[in-house]
């Protein structure tokens, strides 16, 4: 009987501890962006974490890029586009993107300059796309993501490969500095709209597959998108 | 009741324009997004108006001269005008490029009169530009008892002195205000008071033509239909000021000061300690509720010099707004200085001894120079007028809400990081070409522009003949070389009457080689094809190809350090153009 009491007391000083260290450690609010209808089944979270890095890779990242960005910025947040060399700006609007509320940026392809620059982007700006520099050091990256985390912005990374004019064939698969939370990686099935000279290009069929830390399992999805 | 002001205003008619001509008898039009926004009074005569398209405005003069809008030149050529007006008014308000107000009761007491005040002030100003390009410009002064009057008049007085050739002052009586705006059209709230279009044309489908009528409905009515903008049409239109001034008691007057222990010759601390001062400040006055519409900026140099200038936005100053201003003024004041230094001026101690030639002085080694014999001990910034904060929600810079402020505050260190050129904002501006639709002006002056009340917004539309949506989202300013091929293996071409030679099959960029599965176009552009130099004939082509997987990568990697398209990519959409009998990919549907 008073092993049991003694038992008791003991169970209950543990729990009281754990409250207490739960009362400590903030409570975890998820704050997100808004997505558009057509992207939220595709991400963990049903948005755009903030602190959270989401990576678009394939021949359809770009737009998808921004279509993930187009709700947020019309509801208000900044979008900062940075090292992205050829950004069509018409494709932004048609995604929807508020460009009253974009900026672009063009920094130097250092990993030193251009890990400076993304973290004063981040300081002032909720959303960004960003197209990371081979030469980015491990060490810079980690940088970048902490001070994200910390400002609760949303860093969207994009290939370089596709937009560069210029690349070297080895360092396709380098561009992995950054451990994204979500990778959404897309490939291009059927483009319709166009036929032998008649047409002009409407819809496409691409695959994209869903990957990444924060994904509990691999999913595929087939998606028609407009572009 | 406060007692009602005088306010004087003086305005350079078609600023942007008389700036930007090579000299003053050239007929110059300034073009914004195809239209005119601006044009000089030799223009004027040939019919070119304000708002025309820029073919319009060409089919009219054809020797006119088109320059493209940039705020920074206007603005900084405004300092050899400012500069002049300040030899006799102590405290002027600039509100924006070509357009000065001042309180008119103490100078024109002391010139003797309203009339004389005027006169004096624009002859000193004929005289000081009366031998360089600017010797067109068309000056009006109004004198008035509220602003959107005085701002009338002005224009009225600078239309009476082009027409006359002698300069006409207009000053509307003291009191009389009321009756002289009563026959307005209320077209003139869109011109001065920037109410926008739509609701000025409601008011004229509503019968309500001239301010009058505005006036005659009760304050109630014109709230309970338009809300908030009634209650400032009924004000505006019966004479008093846009935005009421404050009625509850305001805020004890606060002090922004900074002295500093050395003289300070560097621009860029300066500015810091600004943009310091100019947030505590805001936040001191948006923390009792209310925003402060005039700002007195004040710099004192160890000389003992002093710059002070009023500033004034209706809406409410913002930080951005205050660093903005300060910016401007501190830069044409060290740019005086070096004037008067470079002119051998013995009396430094003078205060605002300034050289009046105007020079434009924008190489940072000579301002920094100015500043090394006149370092700074002293800003301040001293609120003149405050009113109640109605939290209105502003358009696109500047903006009220704190993501707005934080992101205006990180382009202004991004552009700090890497200079104005490399941080970018899009504007539109229309084109046949992917590349034409939107041009990406420098972030800094694009906060000028946000600034400035006379940039209206123009809604993006489609030019007829530009490429059916949707449009590529990867579109490269230097197109790339590309091979395309028919099935026999020989370059494809285009007829004159814009046919294709034969079915495009192959495409090859670089060492990749690509199948076509399907193709729309050709579709032809003919531009400009009366202008030699300017003339665009080209043809564009939808492709939507498929990579041949290369038999031996580790060959191909050494054979090509330039490999463009990614390997893994199997199904790719690209646009080619066929210009000067070349083909080349300019843009990809990513």
């Amino acid at each position: 009987m008073q092993l049991d009491t003694k038992q008791r007391v003991t169970e209950l000083s543990i729990k009281e501890l754990l409250a207490t260290q739960q009362l400590n450690t903030k409570p975890q609010v998820v704050e997100r962006l808004a997505v558009a209808d057509d992207m939220r089944e595709l991400l963990p979270d049903s948005g755009l974490v903030r602190g959270r890095i989401v990576r678009c890779s394939g021949d359809a990242g770009l737009s998808l890029a921004l279509s993930l960005c187009s709700l947020a910025t019309q509801q208000g947040s900044w979008l900062g586009v940075v090292g992205v060399d050829h950004l069509g700006l018409l494709a932004a609007v048609e995604h929807g993107v508020a460009l009253e509320r974009t900026v672009l940026v063009h920094p130097p392809k250092t990993s030193r300059e251009w890990s400076i620059t993304v973290a004063a982007a981040i300081e002032g700006l909720d959303l960004l796309i960003v197209a990371v520099p081979e030469r980015l050091s491990v060490n810079d990256a980690r940088r970048v993501q902490t001070r994200l985390q910390s400002r609760r912005a949303v860093m969207i990374i994009v290939d370089n490969t596709m937009l560069s004019q210029s690349r070297s064939m080895h360092g396709s698969n380098e561009a992995q500095q950054f451990l994204a939370d979500v990778v959404l990686d897309t490939k291009t099935k059927s483009w319709s709209g166009v036929d032998r000279g008649a047409g002009y290009l409407q819809h496409r069929d691409v695959r994209i597959r869903v990957s990444g830390r924060r994904v509990a399992r691999e999913r595929n999805y087939l998606v028609t998108r407009s572009c | 009741m406060p007692a009602p002001r005088r306010l004087a205003v003086l305005r350079c008619l078609d600023w942007s324009a008389v700036v930007a001509a090579k000299n003053s008898t050239t007929p110059c039009a300034v073009i914004h997004a195809q239209r005119v926004i601006s044009r000089t009074p030799a223009a004027m005569r040939y019919g070119v108006q304000v708002g025309m398209r820029r073919r319009h405005a060409q089919a009219l003069c054809p020797d006119i001269e088109i320059v493209a809008h940039q705020p920074s030149r206007d603005r900084n050529a405004f300092d050899a005008v400012v500069r002049v007006v300040n030899e006799l008014v102590p405290l002027i308000e600039v509100s924006e490029p070509g357009l000065i107000v001042f309180a008119a009761r103490g100078p024109s007491r002391y010139m003797g009169g309203d009339g004389p005040m005027a006169s004096k002030i624009v002859e000193a100003l004929e005289t000081s530009v009366a031998d360089s390009h600017l010797a067109a410009l068309l000056v009006g002064v109004g004198v008035a008892d509220s602003r959107l009057a005085a701002q009338i008049a002005s224009h009225a007085s600078a239309m009476a002195s082009s027409s006359a050739n002698l300069f006409v002052p207009y000053v509307v009586e003291p009191d009389k205000t009321n009756e002289w705006l009563a026959p307005q059209s209320v077209r003139v709230l869109g011109e001065f008071a920037s109410i926008n279009r739509e609701t000025i044309s409601l008011l004229e489908r509503l019968g309500l033509n001239a301010l009058r009528d505005v006036c005659a409905l009760s304050e109630s009515i014109l709230a309970g239909r338009f809300g908030e903008l009634g209650v400032e049409l009924h004000r505006l239109s019966r004479g008093d000021e846009q935005y009421p001034l404050a009625v509850v008691p305001h805020p004890p007057e606060h002090l922004c000061i900074e002295k500093f222990d050395q003289p300070v010759s560097d621009q860029q601390i300066i500015i810091n300690s600004v943009q310091r001062m100019a947030v505590a400040f805001t936040e001191y006055y948006s923390v009792h509720g209310s925003v402060c519409v005039r700002i007195i900026i004040s710099f004192e140099s160890e000389a003992g010099k002093r710059s002070e200038r009023l500033w004034y936005r209706p809406q409410g100053l913002t930080t951005s707004a205050i660093i903005e201003n300060a910016k401007w003024q501190l830069e044409a004041w060290l740019a005086s200085q070096l004037a008067g230094d470079i002119s051998g001026d013995p009396e430094s101690h003078a205060p605002e001894s300034h050289a009046l030639e105007s020079r434009a002085l924008e190489n940072r080694a000579l301002e920094n120079h100015a500043l090394e014999n006149h370092g700074l001990v002293r800003v301040q910034l001293i609120a003149d007028e405050v009113r109640t904060d109605t939290a209105r929600q502003l358009r696109l810079w500047g903006g009220s809400t704190q993501t707005d402020e934080t992101a205006t505050q990180a382009i202004g260190r991004l552009s700090e990081l890497l200079g104005s050129s490399a941080v970018q904002v899009a504007k539109w501006q229309g084109g046949r070409d992917i590349l034409d639709s939107y041009e990406l002006v420098s972030a800094t002056h694009a906060q000028t522009i946000g600034s400035a009340s006379s940039g209206e917004q123009i809604p993006a539309q489609k030019w007829r003949g530009a490429l059916p949506n949707p449009s590529p989202s990867v579109v490269y300013s230097e197109p790339i070389q590309v091979q395309i091929n028919d099935q026999f293996g020989k370059l494809l071409s285009v007829s004159a009457r814009h046919e294709l030679s034969a079915s495009p099959v192959s495409v090859i960029i670089g060492a990749t080689h690509y199948k076509v599965n399907s193709w729309a176009g050709p579709w032809p552009v003919e531009e400009r094809w009366w202008d030699l130099a300017r003339s665009r004939r080209l043809v564009r082509l939808q492709l939507v190809c498929e990579k041949i997987a290369p038999k031996n990568t580790a060959t191909e990697n050494t054979a090509t350090g330039r490999i463009l398209i990614d390997s893994a990519s199997q199904i790719l959409a690209m646009l080619v153009i066929l210009e000067h009998g070349e083909w080349t990919v300019a843009a990809i549907y990513n």
